[in-house]
């Protein structure tokens, strides 16, 4: 989705920020500023008639609690104010932006306990924290981040302040501006989900293998720390969701000796989901490593010392992304950092998220036992999968990730954003099912889930009255596809169903352009068609005392 | 001087070359509000170390006004 309409509010006058944006998107003409809780709240505002996608609130904390610097007074009420009427006004549908705290003004260098700046800070920021984790359209604007890069001398002017009350120089306000386009990008794309890494002169300097005659360059200090502090930002990378792999011509014994136990190295074995050392042409590796992650192409990001190397991926390749490699090590880690942002950073990270290599590098795993076993049901026996009932309303983000981002294994594909589904928990008439699925590799994590509207139907005359049910959400993570546990769930589902005294369960399958895989899951469950469209969207029932047996290998929790 | 002057305010006013001289004024140029009298004064300081006092400052209204305090002519 390519996101083309925002809008900035402030507490100061963010004109010019303003002027710089509409070169790249429409932008919100406001009226003034200091009056962005007004706009928003007021649904005749000119705010609402524009309706921007993305709205950013770019506040000055000074200027919010109005030079009162008590924390215990009057600052905490003016920001505890402010956050709950910005709360009261927010839209589902909006994506918001709002500034951390940097508390800057010109009584700051003369406060007797500098402490108190920080913990006035602290008070927006946990405001700021709480309202985010409340609602998942809700994101932090690192503002506090750019000042401290910048300096308070360099981002601050009194002199446009007194001016205009324009509060940053003109240097700030064009990378507050580049800070709002970058977040507009991460909004619009979809990310970049693994890193395809190669080792000697990338991970390391020099080549491995001559380690006698020549010892890569890998160290505390010199060089050899540029390539250290590299490892510890693709390690951070890792850690926040980002799927390791390496692609790299060298002997692998050679090459996991390092890995394994050289004394700088940060990224272990461990870290990475998938490898391929050996003297394969790249992209031969890298189609296989695909298949093997079950993901395509457009999902991988290739990073080589070598231009050759580069090039060859990028041309064989197209669809996978194959960014620069710097001249200098002291720009390693920086153009890491960088790719970071570009191609992997989230809008919104979740638990899930943080446990994806292991996910990851447990699916390879699979993948390679089903090569093994020859048979299937064998193969799914030895899995030992086990399937567990996890409470919804407890798991909500997971769960509106799950509806939301899940696009093959998905019946119906219809969407609910965090405040549709904290009504449909709420409803008396729904039921939502949510599963978490183990085997004997590891988590999966929660992966699949599932809405259900329940019915009473009148009877007709001399008739007792009917219960039934309608699935109008099934969805599953394409991770877990392919052994069968979609039967275990449905008939889980089913079984609940039933227990309330439901007899009759209808569903539907709406096609589109990606769930296909989907199309007959129904049949093969023994649901019967009792209507087809010309749309090649169809109508199941089934009569739940009338199911067949399903073969599968789950236990269910 | 002078040049990079006139050269960085048809920059902030964003303005094709040529279109600011000596006599202009901001009745002339509507690029020239109040908001980008402000960003001039800003980029004067930051880009070319030019310091104008802020009453003064918000007094201005010609080229030749900037360029008298900035000692260019």
């Amino acid at each position: 989705m390519s996101l083309t309409k925002i809008a900035v509010l402030s507490n100061v006058n963010m004109n010019f920020v303003i002027r710089l944006l509409k070169k790249e998107y429409e932008v919100y003409e406001s009226e003034g500023y200091g009056n962005e809780l007004g706009v928003l709240m007021n649904p005749q505002s000119s705010y609402h008639g524009f309706g921007p996608q993305v709205t950013f609130l770019l506040m000055d904390l000074m200027e919010v609690v109005e030079h009162q610097l008590v924390v215990a007074d009057g600052a905490t009420v003016a920001i505890d104010r402010w956050f709950t009427m910005l709360e009261s006004c927010l839209k589902p549908e909006g994506i918001y932006y709002v500034s951390d705290a940097y508390l800057w003004g010109p009584e700051i260098p003369v406060l007797s306990d500098p402490g108190r700046k920080q913990a006035l800070e602290a008070v927006w920021q946990k405001r700021l924290q709480d309202l985010c984790s409340h609602h998942t359209n809700v994101y932090i604007l690192p503002y506090r981040h750019m000042v401290e890069q910048m300096g308070e001398e360099n981002a601050f002017s009194l002199k446009t302040w007194y001016l205009g009350k324009i509060l940053h120089t003109n240097e700030a306000q064009k990378r507050l501006s580049a800070l709002i386009c970058e977040k507009v990008e991460v909004q619009g794309r979809t990310a970049k989900k693994v890193l395809l890494l190669d080792l000697d002169n990338t991970l390391w300097g020099g080549l491995a293998g001559e380690a006698d005659h020549t010892p890569i360059v890998l160290s505390e200090d010199h060089s050899g720390l540029a390539y250290k502090n590299l490892q510890r930002v693709i390690l951070q990378m890792q850690k926040q969701g980002v799927i390791l792999g390496i692609v790299s011509k060298n002997n692998e014994e050679d090459a996991m000796e390092i890995l394994r136990s050289h004394p700088h190295q940060v990224l272990r074995p461990e870290c990475f989901a998938v490898y391929r050392i050996n003297w394969q042409p790249k992209h031969e590796n890298i189609v296989d490593i695909a298949q093997e992650l079950n993901l395509g192409l457009d999902s991988f990001v290739f990073w080589d010392d070598n231009p050759t190397e580069r090039e060859l991926v990028s041309s064989m390749l197209p669809q996978v992304t194959v960014p620069d490699f710097p001249d200098k090590p002291e720009e390693l880690a920086p153009a890491m950092a960088k790719i970071y942002r570009k191609f992997f950073e989230k809008a919104a990270v979740t638990k899930e998220d943080l446990d994806k290599t292991k996910q990851y590098a447990d699916n390879a795993r699979r993948n390679q036992l089903q090569a093994r076993v020859e048979n299937f049901e064998e193969y799914l026996k030895q899995l030992a999968i086990v399937v567990t009932k996890e409470d919804p309303a407890a798991n909500i983000v997971r769960l509106v990730q799950l509806v939301n981002k899940t696009n093959q294994f998905n019946l119906t594909t219809k969407r609910f954003d965090q405040a549709q589904m904290q009504e449909v928990l709420e409803d008396q008439h729904r039921k939502v099912f949510l599963y978490r699925v183990e085997d004997c590799f590891g988590d999966n994590g929660i992966v699949a889930a599932g809405i259900v509207e329940c019915k009473e139907k009148r009877g007709d005359a001399g008739k007792e009255a009917v219960k039934e049910a309608f699935i109008e959400e099934l969805v599953m993570s394409c991770r877990v596809m392919g052994k069968n546990i979609e039967y275990a769930i449905v008939e889980d589902m089913e079984n609940a169903l039933q227990a309330e005294g439901c007899q009759l369960v209808k569903a539907c399958f709406l096609p589109t352009a990606k769930n296909k895989p989907v199309e007959t899951l129904y049949e093969k469950l023994g649901y019967t068609v009792i209507e087809k469209r010309r749309d090649g969207s169809k109508i199941y029932e089934i009569d739940l005392a009338k199911r067949p047996e399903r073969v599968y290998y789950v236990t269910m929790r | 001087m002078k040049e990079r002057i006139i050269a960085l305010m048809e920059e902030v006013f964003q303005v094709p070359e040529g279109m600011v001289t000596e006599n202009t004024t901001m009745d002339d140029l509507e690029e020239w509000d109040s908001l980008a009298h402000v960003m001039l004064i800003g980029e004067l300081e930051e880009q070319l170390g030019i310091e104008i006092d802020l009453d003064e400052a918000a007094e201005i209204t010609t080229v030749r006004e900037i360029l008298e305090k900035a000692g260019a002519i």
